[in-house]
């Protein structure tokens, strides 16, 4: 039986890893590759770096690090932010990226969802959606959070999914960084509308939030930044917690 | 003398994994861009990354030298998209396989397309002695559907899928070892032990 994914995710700031609220008041929290080597020895079934970078320094910063974590990484690690083409995508699969998300350049230009699907194979690309709520529907947002665009957020999954995406990472930025939990109607109805899996993102606080979301959705798999870095709960915790109430973990 | 282990680079992709956890498991991995030294080798891995198209691309001019080294019983391994260019031909692309594995490559039926994240693998083959927890990981929409008897295990996703396939010395997995944690290396470690005691 496929089991369900728990995913830390280090936003990477000129090679080190920060969290911030709300996409502001961004704080250091370590260096990727010995954390992703921990999460691993706690049990995590991948790893997502995501890199906001200001600068191409930062970015070129962050190759270097993919590069030293994939050497002791066993299991998989996605990269995203920045990614503006599909070179940017075999440059990160190169430097040891498995997977690699895409965002506002998929939503710039969404054939480069097909290009990079067709030359890496469409397991590897993963279009990372950014969300946000107005009234009864959800628009996309680009450019780490900070672009409101006109595009329906259920109506774009759907749509990357056609292009070639093999997975998509929704993060809710009314949810994100409140510890609130995660937004469940927003993952059901992205979950519903496609085919392929949806890793749900924005608002852990505690085991519980994970436990909802994996077991009240369809998404497949649930990522979580913060509750992971300051050492509140282990991914093994987590995942006892979830065994214990029947949501099959590895 | 550690078993050297060449790895097929079909130009896109991450080999820093395979070849690491290769180390890891007391191999001496090397990295070969022209595919012809794979004819050379004592032992061949697949990885796992790419298209099946792209990939077959490469591969087309070595095709038959490398049928044969593989019926003459070089020790190799075929990882998901390099599990399934053994096959004869594939949904995914519109290039011949080596056809080396009798059958084809057809796409998931399931409910969710790729299959994606850890699922466990039902075996009596002794490549996962020692494997504590059968979980392995899982990223593709194809899968190959042999038409001989290389089946050696199988996976529930919608339905049992053949996941484990072994021909001559040839194994083929439909997930990667290499992205597998603990229980990959002790699959890899297995891997290497059968290699060096058929070279």
């Amino acid at each position: 039986m496929l089991t369900k994914r728990i995913i830390p995710c280090l936003d990477v700031r000129d090679g080190v890893t920060v969290k911030g609220v709300n996409f502001v008041n961004l704080q250091e929290v370590g260096e990727p590759p010995a954390m992703a080597s921990a999460y691993e020895a706690q049990g995590a079934d991948e790893i997502v770096f995501l890199d906001i970078s200001a600068s191409a320094e930062g970015r070129k910063t962050l190759m270097h690090v993919v590069e030293s974590t994939a050497e002791r990484l066993f299991v998989p690690l996605t990269v995203g932010g920045g990614i503006r083409s599909k070179e940017d995508m075999r440059t990160a699969l190169n430097a040891g990226a498995d997977k690699v998300s895409v965002n506002t350049v998929a939503v710039q230009r969404p054939e480069v969802i097909s290009e990079c699907a067709q030359d890496f194979g469409r397991q590897c690309v993963v279009v990372a959606i950014d969300a946000k709520r107005e009234g009864s529907s959800w628009k996309v947002y680009t450019h780490g959070g900070r672009r409101r665009t006109d595009k329906d957020a259920i109506e774009w999954a759907a749509m990357a999914q056609d292009l070639g995406a093999g997975e998509i990472l929704l993060t809710s930025m009314d949810a994100d960084g409140t510890k609130d939990g995660y937004d469940l109607p927003l993952t059901e109805k992205v979950a519903e509308e496609v085919d392929i899996p949806v890793i749900a993102s924005g608002g852990c606080g505690n085991a519980q939030h994970i436990y909802e979301v994996l077991s009240r959705t369809g998404a497949e798999a649930a990522l979580a930044a913060s509750i992971f870095h300051y050492g509140e709960l282990t991914v093994k915790q987590v995942k006892d917690y979830l065994r214990e109430r029947g949501v099959p973990v590895r | 003398m550690p078993v050297r282990v060449a790895i097929a680079d079909y130009g896109v992709g991450n080999l820093h994994s395979i070849r690491k956890a290769l180390e890891n498991c007391g191999a001496s991995p090397y990295i070969v861009e022209d595919m012809r030294e794979l004819l050379e080798a004592e032992c061949v891995v697949f990885p796992g990354v790419g298209a099946f198209d792209k990939t077959m691309e490469r591969l087309q001019p070595i095709k038959s030298g490398l049928v044969r080294r593989l019926e003459e019983g070089v020790p190799s391994l075929g990882i998901c998209i390099g599990a399934q260019i053994l096959f004869e031909t594939s949904e995914e692309g519109r290039q011949p396989g080596l056809g080396f594995y009798r059958g084809k490559v057809v796409r998931l039926k399931a409910e969710r397309v790729p299959h994606m994240g850890w699922n466990s693998v039902r075996t009596d083959d002794l490549i996962l002695r020692g494997v504590g927890s059968p979980y392995f990981y899982f990223a593709h929409s194809y899968y190959g559907l042999p038409s001989e008897d290389i089946a050696i295990g199988d996976t529930d996703y919608y339905g049992q899928v053949p996941t484990l396939f072994l021909k001559n010395r040839t194994y083929g997995t439909q997930f990667h070892p290499e992205k597998s944690s603990e229980s990959g290396m002790r699959f890899l470690r297995n891997f290497v032990k059968f290699a060096e005691a058929s070279t």
